[in-house]
């Protein structure tokens, strides 16, 4: 690993928990604050690796083992045996502090993002090098690295966001890039909705096109009534919330299509095809050929189809459906 | 916008056209050998499409002048020929679909005339009806306070009977083409659009004013005119924004000077909405009601583009029943919604723009017909 390794003692010492800076985050890397599994297997069983400790000017500063030193502070311990490091710069005991973690287990996104920053922030001209990035088992591509690097500096609840997987990395780039109280309003809302990234962001586009084209603050059509009130319904699970906020923003961005498909399909409704005889418009009605579909097994189902063909020939509805594109379809139009 | 770099291809350099063009800049002219530094330039920029409106490159035309519009069978199209006499545009349209079109956007000028009159020969030795127009990869007039470019093409065209120019532009710059002896075989036509998004939307263009009264004095010195309802830009209460458009072209221009207008909604590749969503932040023309149409383009969802359509060409049909009417890549669906027919019932859109051109500009009505 790193040159500076060398540089870098250890001596394992008897430390007391009173001198350690609980306030001091600088190397913490784990987004985990309870320490409830760790309280019970070192009550039983011992502290079995020491934390790293850095002397500092107000008592020392942990490089790692922050979860162990609150569990042995939960235990009522008044000291603990740690590995207390000197002569160790900066950049040493971050690269220490991201081992101990990466080498150890799967690090999340958030913790990653505190990874290559703490590397950055550290290294002897502002940029690790890719070699240290690689043996801590980091991304060392430059793109994927800057994004993740934003990660960490989100709002706390956009983070808590990304570590529930209530938002995906791709989606916390994006709102990342928003003004903050917009970026945690979407946050909430995928958070409460938990739905896919697809889904995600069609609400974030819809929103954001809504938004300009109403010349309005995307907050504002977020926070709308009818938006709120289903977010808050009692009787909706989330995947019918999710469907529901979609089809009204989509409503409120493309109200003359979405006019169009409801007046179409209320008068495909009307004209009650039954389940072997399906009726499909050219797609958002661009083109203009129909599409019959007829679902038969036996020359007693066809001959039924036959008669509903020839009902529907004369049927006001399916005129309308055929030649009322120019108006929408609308329930007013004389048929 | 301003003109601040210019480069020359090499080929052209000790050409008398390039030295005159050359001589109408201050700014340094640098010669290359081929378009890769230009491309470069732009590139290199910050906005890669705005700085293409300032370089201007003097080069050869290396392809063919006279080329087929490029429509798809999915709409109908007019079978217009364009005259490829340069490429992009110093004025700014959020909606301008060569924002996208060119990779990168350049301003290129192509001064190879000697090619370009050769083909123009053998297309009007067929002797067949056609209709050309240098307006489709840059605006017909732009390059008049720089090059005699549109008065050796009226010049041109005034000496054969069986092809029509169509010269369309956003600006007035006319004073070079009034008194020049056309023989009504150039048509000068302008893209029309209401004060609104003409104000907001086109940037560095005429005000709708201004457009009309140039066409105006073109049309008292006997040119032919058209107008080009095109991007119609759909949104709350825009159909009573275009009838008083229509309104002021009528109140200028008598129907009786207009070979043909055009209506044509706004239509746009998908790419292009990055492109106006960054360069244009505050236009709103990429949030309207857009729906794939069947050639891959964004276009307004059809019922609306049918609504506009009805009230402008009823607003038309009213002031001028006799002018003939047409849309720019639509379907029969649209033709009958608004016009009440299909082009194929008039031979289709090419005869019936033909027919126009023949009645309008004196063609020899005797010409083969395509």
């Amino acid at each position: 690993m790193a040159s500076d390794e060398g540089l870098t003692e250890e001596c394992t010492r008897l430390i007391p928990l009173a001198e350690i800076d609980p306030r001091d985050e600088r190397f913490r890397i784990t987004t985990r604050r309870d320490s409830d599994d760790l309280l019970i297997s070192i009550g039983r069983l011992g502290l079995q690796a020491e934390p790293l400790m850095l002397p500092g000017a107000s008592g020392f500063v942990i490089v790692s083992g922050f979860r162990r030193i609150a569990a042995c502070r939960g235990l009522g311990w008044d000291s603990i045996r740690a590995q207390v490091l000197h002569k160790a710069s900066p950049y040493g005991c971050a690269l220490k502090a991201i081992a101990a973690n990466s080498l150890e287990r799967p690090l999340n996104l958030i913790e990653i993002s505190r990874a290559l920053r703490l590397l950055d922030q550290y290294a002897p001209g502002g940029q690790a090098p890719p070699e240290d990035t690689a043996a801590l088992g980091l991304p060392t591509h430059a793109g994927m690295a800057a994004r993740l690097k934003t990660l960490c500096r989100l709002p706390a609840e956009v983070q808590d966001a990304v570590l529930e997987e209530a938002v995906s990395f791709a989606m916390a780039c994006e709102i990342g890039r928003m003004e903050e109280r917009l970026a945690l309003a979407f946050a909430r809302l995928f958070r409460e909705l938990k739905t896919s990234l697809n889904k995600q962001r069609e609400i974030v586009t819809l929103v954001a096109e809504i938004a300009r084209r109403e010349g309005i603050d995307p907050m504002g059509v977020l926070s709308e009534e009818r938006l709120s009130r289903l977010l808050e319904a009692q009787d909706l699970d989330r995947n019918q919330k999710t469907q529901r906020i979609r089809k009204l923003l989509r409503q409120r961005r493309f109200p003359a299509l979405v006019a169009a498909e409801d007046n179409f399909h209320s008068r495909r409704q009307r004209l009650a095809l039954g389940e072997n005889l399906q009726l499909a418009p050219p797609r958002d009605f661009e083109g203009t050929r129909f599409t019959l579909t007829l679902n038969f097994e036996s020359m007693e189902e066809v001959g039924r189809l036959r008669e509903k063909l020839d009902e529907l020939v004369d049927h006001p509805d399916f005129k309308t459906l055929l030649t009322g594109k120019g108006r929408g379809f609308e329930e007013t139009q004389v048929p | 916008m301003r003109i601040t770099a210019l480069y020359i291809d090499a080929q052209v350099a000790d050409w008398p056209e390039t030295r005159s063009i050359c001589s109408r800049f201050d700014v340094p002219a640098k010669t290359v050998a081929n378009a890769d530094d230009v491309y470069a330039d732009v590139a290199a920029a910050p906005d890669p499409v705005g700085r293409g409106k300032q370089v201007l490159y003097l080069t050869r035309n290396k392809g063919a002048f006279i080329r087929q519009c490029p429509g798809t069978r999915h709409y109908t199209c007019c079978g217009y020929k364009i005259l490829h006499v340069g490429t992009f545009c110093t004025m700014d349209c959020a909606y301008c679909i060569l924002q996208s079109y060119f990779h990168p956007p350049v301003l290129q000028y192509f001064l190879n005339h000697a090619d370009l009159n050769v083909e123009l020969e053998q297309l009007f030795a067929t002797g067949t009806t056609h209709r050309l127009g240098t307006g489709e990869f840059t605006d017909s007039l732009i390059w008049e306070p720089w090059t005699g470019l549109s008065a050796g093409l009226i010049r041109k065209f005034a000496d054969q009977d069986c092809c029509v120019l169509e010269l369309k532009t956003k600006t007035t710059f006319i004073d070079t083409l009034l008194y020049l002896p056309h023989r009504r075989r150039t048509i000068l036509s302008w893209s029309l659009n209401t004060e609104r998004v003409i104000g907001s939307e086109e940037r560095g263009t005429a005000s709708l004013d201004a457009r009309l009264k140039a066409a105006s004095r073109c049309a008292a010195q006997g040119y032919p005119l058209a107008f080009h309802f095109d991007p119609i830009v759909i949104d709350e209460g825009c159909e009573e924004e275009y009838r008083r458009t229509v309104a002021h072209l009528f109140s200028v221009i008598d129907p009786r000077h207009i070979v043909w207008i055009s209506l044509g909604a706004l239509r746009f590749m998908p790419d292009l909405k990055g492109v106006v969503q960054r360069r244009f932040p505050q236009s709103k023309i990429a949030y309207g009601e857009f729906i794939t149409g069947l050639d891959g383009k964004m276009r307004y969802f059809k019922p609306l583009r049918m609504k506009s359509y009805r009230a402008i060409a009823q607003a038309i049909g009213s002031h001028a029943p006799d002018v003939c009417l047409y849309f720019c890549m639509e379907d029969d669906e649209v033709w009958q919604d608004a016009l009440g027919f299909r082009p194929a019932e008039c031979g289709g859109l090419s005869r019936m723009l033909d027919d126009a051109a023949v009645r309008q500009c004196g063609l020899n009505a005797g010409g083969n017909r395509r």
